[in-house]
């Protein structure tokens, strides 16, 4: 197994310019961009599912999940979305109508995360409640199978895979043939989505931490997936293991595997110098596929997104968003992207609960 | 002290509380009666009748100790409805209109044989302070250090037969944070080391207590014997608190002896240590219960400081709770089975509680305005909920209670005067409870 960091040499002429912030009521814990770049949605805490003109700033509710909402994705070539939420349910919205088209009850769970593939015809939603299975507090088996792939035509169950819950972090490969997931224990798996079989399977420890200091049990996880743009290597995120599984400052970390490879091989990570401390949750590729971002929370350090270089792994531009980011997508022509986010949800002022949602909407300017 | 408690014992069909040998009490009457020999109150403990009376009518508390501060929204308090309510929703309970967090829906089933507090209004909101609020059920009044609920129940519930030692803190967790600098101070205050707990769980295992094979029993005795007596004339001669520490540690080791066995997990029932769950903290509470029915009067079950998530808290919490859930519907529900819950005070509480708001982070802070805890068993009344806090849970609208309210209650269930004055020569004067603060009535029986 290969395990260079890689120096960080900032390419030039990269940048992300803030366009503006969009205020929502609640944290945004899912968001997507249409394919012109004009049209958000937004996955929120208060359970709604937005629609969000991006350059009015305007937002509309579309859908209604009963508990948050965690995830909604634009369905390629159909005038349709799909959304998650903690209710464990997937809602299926015709988005030109804005009506709710269908419901399936996919999980007894929540839905931690929501991925779409880029053919349009499969969903797949990862679940799983993290319970106590040992007296250290290692996860107890799920009831069900947590990884859950819904053919998105029809509706109906495709696949249902075991991964030991909680599962945070789903994605299906550029071809749509493969997908993968990862957990709290640092498992990975891929599956391959026409037979139905495992295709790899392997673990890192570099993303899970069992308290020492403060208490004794499992924290972390891989908070996002995503394969690279040729489908032959899959990158990871989340933070490396603390002492103190409540602070939530282990290093922003990214790793990147061979998976075909068997044994699967790690063959890069995120070089020591670019790390700050503090959760990251979302990795996506650049349409270009010469970059790709890692966005999350920031604990200690100097940002919570950053853009690296795909081929090298460098650092090339970093942001400090002052938010707790849970989701990044780029528009279809690489112009856009977009962060949703939430800041503190503040007290009640007259009666009013401050918003606290975000998305913010950054414009790329390569410089070529 | 003999005329007072022997009379006591031979009156028949008197409440069944007043037949206990309190340690309080056989110390009071000790000193009263000046040349009493420790032989002859030994000695009614080989009276089977005595000593099984004595057992019956023992009092216990068990506190589940949920350091870090748990949040009331996940547990007690739900607020579904509001924008500061969590993922988890709320279940209805046996109580008709009471609702738990969805986290808890074994102690819904129970929540009959539960009160709740609902409006503990109290000042701290960082960790030491809270903690030491909450155990002592006072603020700080130095140079003078109160003793802890644990000591002071230790020392009053204690039975002069009881090898168990009077004051147990089970937690496995070395370290903890604000929670380890509270564990490495002085539990016992003015008391002495004699109230102070005896650690145990995880790696805190009882040490090494077997008597060396090629020591026989006598040969024991004997040298204890003679340890006692150059210590006590050590300590005459010298007025010396570590001497006098020294013998309560020597006699507390002596107890250990005979009841480390009732400290091993690996003999409790495989059944029992299923239905509690796998998690340290579940196991303890299991040994907790097994302690209690060998006759330890106060047992603290802590895990770290593990509720405190400001970072990963509906993470955290939808893994905590459940097994509290568990722990408490089975703790009350064998301590009833076994007879043990009308002389058994639970205690299901942390230092305060969580923000409504969610921060950056999307956790909860600490928030010490309005908070719950739980109360079951000994002198408390079933299924009662007290007080109330607004629709978002911001303040408390109902029945404000503080720690000195809540020590009152306590005291009061356990059949406690709750302000009785400490005697303590040359120290200013001292109550269980200062400022004569009412119990919570509404959650006594």
């Amino acid at each position: 197994m290969t395990d260079t960091p890689m120096p960080s040499t900032p390419p030039a002429a990269l940048k992300l310019e803030q366009e503006k912030i969009i205020s929502l009521p609640a944290a945004v814990l899912g968001v997507d961009i249409s394919r012109d770049g004009k049209t958000a949605l937004a996955a929120c805490m208060d359970g709604g599912v937005y629609s969000v003109d991006i350059d009015s700033g305007r937002y509309e509710q579309f859908g209604k999940h009963a508990s948050y909402a965690s995830g909604v994705k634009f369905v390629p070539n159909a005038s349709l979305a799909i959304s998650a939420g903690y209710d464990g349910a997937l809602l299926w919205h015709d988005l030109a109508a804005k009506q709710l088209v269908r419901k399936v009850d996919a999980h007894k769970f929540w839905s931690w995360k929501l991925a779409v593939s880029c053919d349009g015809k499969f969903a797949a939603s990862v679940s799983g409640q993290y319970l106590a299975g040992g007296y250290k507090y290692e996860p107890a088996a799920a009831n069900e199978p947590t990884v859950k792939v819904f053919d998105i035509a029809s509706g109906e169950l495709r696949h249902g895979f075991e991964l030991t819950p909680p599962v945070l972090s789903v994605a299906f490969s550029p071809d749509a043939k493969f997908a993968a997931a990862g957990n709290l224990m640092g498992d990975l798996r891929v599956w391959d989505l026409e037979s139905g079989q495992q295709a790899a399977a392997w673990n890192t420890p570099d993303f899970t931490s069992w308290g020492i200091i403060k208490s004794h049990h499992y924290v972390g996880g891989i908070f996002g997936v995503c394969f690279a743009p040729d489908g032959a290597e899959l990158l990871a995120c989340g933070m490396g293991p603390m002492k103190d599984p409540m602070a939530g400052n282990g290093k922003q970390t990214w790793q990147r595997f061979a998976w075909r490879e068997n044994p699967p091989q790690k063959r890069s990570q995120i070089a020591d110098a670019d790390q700050g401390n503090g959760l990251m949750e979302t990795l996506a590729f650049h349409p270009s596929g010469r970059y790709f971002v890692m966005a999350g929370r920031l604990a200690q350090g100097q940002w919570n997104a950053a853009v690296f270089d795909a081929a090298s792994g460098a650092l090339a531009v970093s942001l400090d968003t002052k938010m707790r980011i849970a989701e990044a997508a780029f528009s279809a022509d690489g112009n856009r992207l977009l962060l949703g986010a939430a800041v503190g949800q503040g007290k009640p002022k007259d009666g009013k609960r401050p918003d606290f949602g975000r998305i913010a909407v950054y414009a790329w300017r390569s410089g070529e | 002290m003999s005329h007072r408690l022997n009379e006591r014992l031979l009156r028949a069909g008197c409440p069944r509380d007043e037949h206990t040998l309190h340690r309080r009490r056989f110390l009071e009457g000790a000193a009263g009666a000046g040349a009493l020999s420790l032989m002859s109150f030994s000695g009614l403990f080989s009276l089977p009748a005595f000593a099984e009376e004595a057992k019956r009518s023992q009092k216990h508390c068990i506190l589940l100790w949920l350091c870090g501060a748990p949040s009331q929204f996940e547990t007690w308090d739900p607020k579904p409805e509001s924008a500061y309510g969590g993922p988890f929703g709320a279940i209805e309970t046996s109580l008709p209109g009471v609702r738990f967090s969805s986290l808890l829906p074994q102690c819904a089933t129970i929540a009959d044989r539960l009160a709740i507090v609902r409006s503990m209004k109290t000042k701290p909101n960082e960790h030491f302070q809270g903690i030491d609020l909450l155990n002592r059920g006072a603020e700080p009044r130095p140079p003078f250090v109160r003793p802890t609920l644990g000591s002071v129940l230790g020392q009053q519930l204690g039975q002069l037969d009881s090898p168990i030692p009077s004051f147990v803190l089970l937690d496995p967790c070395p370290e903890g944070n604000e929670f380890k600098a509270f564990k490495a101070g002085n539990w016992a205050g003015w008391l002495g080391a004699e109230y102070a707990p005896v650690r145990a769980g995880g790696e805190f295992k009882i040490p090494d207590v077997a008597r060396l094979p090629d020591l026989t029993a006598e040969d024991h005795e004997d040298r204890e014997a003679l340890r006692r007596f150059m210590t006590k004339k050590f300590a005459n001669e010298r007025q010396s608190a570590a001497a006098a520490s020294q013998n309560a540690a020597f006699a507390r080791v002596k107890g250990l002896m005979s009841c480390a066995h009732l400290f091993d997990l690996e003999r409790l029932p495989a059944a029992d240590r299923q239905r509690y769950g796998p998690g340290a903290f579940a196991q303890h509470a299991l040994l907790a219960r097994h302690l209690v029915e060998n006759g330890a009067p106060f047992v603290m079950v802590a895990n770290g400081m593990n509720w405190d998530c400001h970072v990963f808290q509906h993470e955290i919490y939808q893994m905590l709770v459940p097994e509290v859930d568990k722990i408490i519907f089975q703790l009350l529900s064998d301590l009833e089975e076994r007879g043990l819950l009308d002389s058994t005070l639970v205690v299901m509480m942390g230092e305060f509680g969580r923000t409504p708001w969610l921060n950056p982070a999307r956790g909860r802070d600490h928030y010490p305005d309005a908070w719950s805890l739980a109360l079951a068993g000994c002198g408390i009344r079933r299924g009662v909920v007290v007080g109330a806090t607004d629709p978002d849970g911001v303040d408390v609208t109902e029945k404000p209670c503080n720690e000195k309210n809540l020590f009152a209650t306590i005291f009061t269930a356990l059949g406690l005067d709750p302000y009785a004055e400490y005697d303590l020569p040359g120290l200013p004067t001292f109550h269980r409870v200062e400022d004569r603060a009412e119990p919570i009535r509404e959650a006594l029986a």
